[in-house]
């Protein structure tokens, strides 16, 4: 087999293994751990083997696929690996997009390389459980109204790229980026449009779906209160958000965002839907379970990765796993990272929360270069 | 022992200050500085700070044990921290030092109590006496305690009025500092006021700046600038902003013998008060060239912070602190793991201490707690263009030299921009007479008025 084969079939495999865990009846927990504990370990093997910067990082860690034998002990890589080296199986003659991180706080972004077989792994794997958890009762396209600029705009975010893919397979033909970038880089909403847009929603009594950012938010309730302007969305409309203002709008606390959102935009908390992912992931997480599993609104909300990629809290003091309850850094392996990096170290804090987490943030002036004199402060 | 209700920060958690109780607290520190303090002679003060300075020196000394009693929880330093940081401390103030201060200072002896002229003055026939603010406010910083006690005792000898506000959790050591005047001279302790809470509360602070004759504030460039905006214009303002301090190995004394002294000297540096102060080095310049190379000498510091980690362990840190550490550390390991210019020590199990080396010796700051670098250099001059981006912000050097280099080193640092130079391992230990920022710390407080006679 060549490499590119060996890596299909992986990919192949890991595609029968997402259908199933996502298929009725719900396969054993049993089952599933199985399953996955075989595939990240062979995910190890295949990504120690072929690619160098991830050898070199496990060799520093005197670990090895000998030497591993269960799927926590997984050497994971720190995200700042992916600004600092090409953490990728893929070639350079054969990478046709990448992914940067989107702070405009760092110097240098996270750099994450796909081609189109990765980039297709990518969209099932969000696909999947998109619906899962978002659309499991919904059988007719979503009318999105997406917040962030178009992909032509923002073509190396992998947000984008997530709306993008989420627009194109799900979304009906009134589905639209409503966002704009300037000439700073700045990302904007097109208001007069986007209100339009929630205007004959409204009008039509037809359900929508916004997608973007916290700041995005920000800017559009900011706007709505200045306006004097409130929607009241038809049932079964919703709002996904995801974290991290990056300095691009006034920062508030999760609670009171989506507070202004419900009272602008006329949903409720339930409707009002996180979503958790990084430029160096191919799985994401939302704060609401699939639906048919036990009830996610009885408990508090907690973030959950697909069956196909594992959190787990660790102290940042020992390294190890915390207890239910306790406060660590978050930790992945996201079997959708083939070409790159399963196991992947975040420097986001977050509350373990039975097998998903309570996010808190990320970790202060984790950035190493280019922080400023406040670090001083403590 | 229990800390009877004499200060606002002795009052329990749920206790809210009022506008009210800091104006009266106020009027009434002026009040009682006019009936107790204001009359006081030099000398009596200085034998009194003295004498204070000396029992927080004896292990019996209840409200020293009180201090390592309950300064780990309430501080977050360990016991063996606190023990180097308060000893420290108070060696330094003998009464000859703080003698010496006053007279270094304001040029005579009597300055402050009156009338007086050194010879040079005589001969012009001039005399001159200074006079200390009547009400003294200090908006203290949270990091350390020495620059607060530091603060009070200025302010005793300026015999001033003074009112503390700490930042919320760091009222500990100045609180206790502020029982022992109590105990020692009740009458003193009540021209000082101890009081804690959140930085920029404006019902509490606008009410303490309208009382106020000067303000003296340390933190961050944004904390000074919104304390000065809101000061009304007839109070006097003086701000130290945060700084940032290194150390500086030159090539000749890394040979023989002296290495391992050298070491030593760095690890007290980095382990004194978990290097959280402004004097405190975020890294280290070690001179190429020498017997040990600048990546040995951070693998030496780097076992001799693992030996300090025994007795005088960092203590615990919150986590983000870890967090920080951990990411940090993430972040040198990748690049360790992928070229020989970085190298990475670290404690096992813990974030307890970092030494990373790089080759690259642009200046990078710490995340402090024990996370020194270690960055390798051909020269001072070297240095002093990778230290560039910190130019102008930069308060301490600590240098290890040989004797008929130090002279040069200094000259060069002192013209570059740093405000003092002391020699390595003493770095978190300045001299009464240091001049805070460059600025003379009691010279500053004061007012002077000049006879012609």
């Amino acid at each position: 087999m060549t490499t590119t084969s060996i890596f299909s079939d992986h990919a192949a495999r890991l595609r029968q293994f997402m259908a199933r865990s996502l298929a009725a009846p719900e396969p054993s927990a049993t089952v599933l751990n199985e399953t996955f504990s075989q595939l990240a370990l062979e995910w190890f093997a295949l990504q120690f083997q072929h690619n160098a910067a991830y050898q070199a990082w496990c060799k520093s860690l005197e670990a090895s696929p000998e030497t591993v034998a269960h799927w926590a002990d997984i050497p994971a890589l720190p995200t700042s690996a992916f600004k600092e080296l090409d953490v990728t199986s893929i070639s350079l003659a054969e990478r046709t997009q990448v992914f940067h991180s989107s702070g405009t706080t760092e110097q240098r972004p996270s750099r994450h390389f796909q081609h189109a077989e990765s980039l297709a792994l990518y969209e099932v794997s969000l696909l999947s459980w998109f619906r899962a958890c978002l659309l499991a009762e919904v059988k007719e396209k979503v009318h999105f109204l997406i917040l962030t600029p178009p992909p032509s705009s923002a073509p190396h975010s992998s947000l984008v790229h997530m709306f993008e893919t989420v627009r194109r397979e799900l979304g009906s033909a009134q589905s639209k980026f409503h966002g704009a970038m300037d000439a700073t880089g700045a990302w904007s909403l097109d208001e007069a449009g986007l209100q339009a847009a929630l205007q004959s929603a409204m009008d039509a009594a037809q359900p929508v779906m916004l997608l973007g950012t916290a700041f995005n938010y920000v800017h559009l309730v900011d706007r709505l209160a200045l306006e004097g302007k409130i929607f009241n969305l038809p049932p079964g409309s919703r709002a996904l958000e995801t974290g991290g203002y990056k300095g691009r709008s006034r920062s508030l606390p999760k609670s009171e965002l989506h507070q202004l959102i419900g009272e602008r935009l006329g949903l409720a908390a339930e409707q009002i839907v996180c979503e958790y992912g990084m430029s160096e992931l191919s799985s994401q997480a939302y704060d609401v379970g699939p639906v048919g599993a036990e009830s996610s609104s009885q408990q508090a909300r907690r973030f959950q990765f697909p069956p196909w990629a594992r959190v787990s809290i660790v102290s940042p003091e020992t390294g190890r796993e915390v207890q239910d309850g306790e406060t660590g850094l978050v930790r992945v392996i996201d079997l959708a990272n083939l070409w790159s990096v399963a196991a992947v170290q975040t420097e986001d804090l977050a509350i373990r929360r039975g097998d998903g987490f309570e996010l808190l943030g990320r970790a202060v002036t984790a950035e190493a270069r280019g922080c400023s004199l406040m670090s001083a402060n403590r | 022992m229990i800390l009877p209700n004499y200060f606002l920060a002795d009052l329990p958690p749920e206790a809210t200050l009022s506008p009210q109780m800091i104006q009266e607290a106020c009027q009434t520190l002026k009040r009682n500085r006019e009936q107790y303090l204001a009359t006081r002679s030099t000398p009596q003060m200085v034998k009194l700070i003295s004498e204070l300075a000396e029992n927080w020196l004896q292990p019996d000394y209840p409200f020293r044990q009180f201090a390592l009693e309950h300064g780990p929880a309430a501080t977050g330093f360990a016991h063996a921290t606190l023990v180097r940081g308060l000893d420290a401390f108070f060696q330094e103030l003998t009464r000859e030092n703080l003698h010496t201060l006053v007279v270094h200072e304001l040029g005579h002896a009597h300055r402050l109590d009156e009338m007086c002229a050194t010879a040079a003055e005589a001969r012009l026939q001039r005399a001159a006496m200074v006079r200390g603010p009547e009400l003294l406010v200090h908006i203290a910083s949270g990091n350390i305690p020495n620059p607060t006690l530091l603060s009070i005792i200025l302010g005793l000898l300026t015999r001033s009025a003074q009112f503390v506000k700490c930042s919320r959790g760091a009222s500990f050591l100045p609180r206790l500092f502020a029982h022992s005047l109590y105990e020692a001279d009740a009458k003193l302790a009540s021209c000082l006021e101890i009081a804690e809470w959140r930085g920029g509360d404006i019902a509490l602070e606008d009410p303490l700046f309208a009382e106020a004759s000067c303000v003296t504030a340390t933190g961050s460039d944004e904390t000074l600038a919104a304390v000065q905006q809101r000061l009304p214009k007839s109070v006097r303002f003086l701000g130290y902003g945060h700084r940032v301090s290194f150390g500086y190995i030159t090539r000749g004394v890394l040979s023989g013998f002296g290495v391992k002294k050298i070491v030593v000297r760095a690890a007290e540096d980095v382990i004194s008060w978990n290097q959280l102060g402004c004097l405190s080095p975020h890294l280290i310049y070690v001179e190429t060239g020498g017997s040990v190379s600048p990546d040995q000498f951070a693998e030496k510091l780097a076992e001799e912070l693992s030996r300090y980690e025994v007795d005088e362990p960092r203590g615990q840190v919150s986590v983000e602190v870890a967090a920080t550490i951990s990411s940090r550390r993430d972040f040198y390991r990748v690049r360790a793991s992928a070229s020989s210019e970085t190298q990475m020590w670290s404690s096992d199990a813990s974030t307890a201490w970092t030494v990373v080396y790089e080759a690259d010796a642009r200046f990078q700051l710490s995340c402090l707690n024990r996370f020194i670098y270690v960055k390798a250099v051909a020269s001072l001059d070297e240095a002093l263009n990778y230290a560039d981006a910190v130019r102008g912000q930069v308060s301490t050097v600590g240098i290890a030299a040989q004797d008929d280099e130090a002279q040069a080193l200094s000259t060069r640092l002192g013209r570059w921009g740093v405000t003092r130079i002391c020699p390595l391992g003493q770095m978190q230990n300045p001299p009464l007479t240091w001049c805070h920022d460059g600025r003379p710390a009691l010279g500053d407080l004061v007012e002077w008025i000049g006879w012609e006679q």
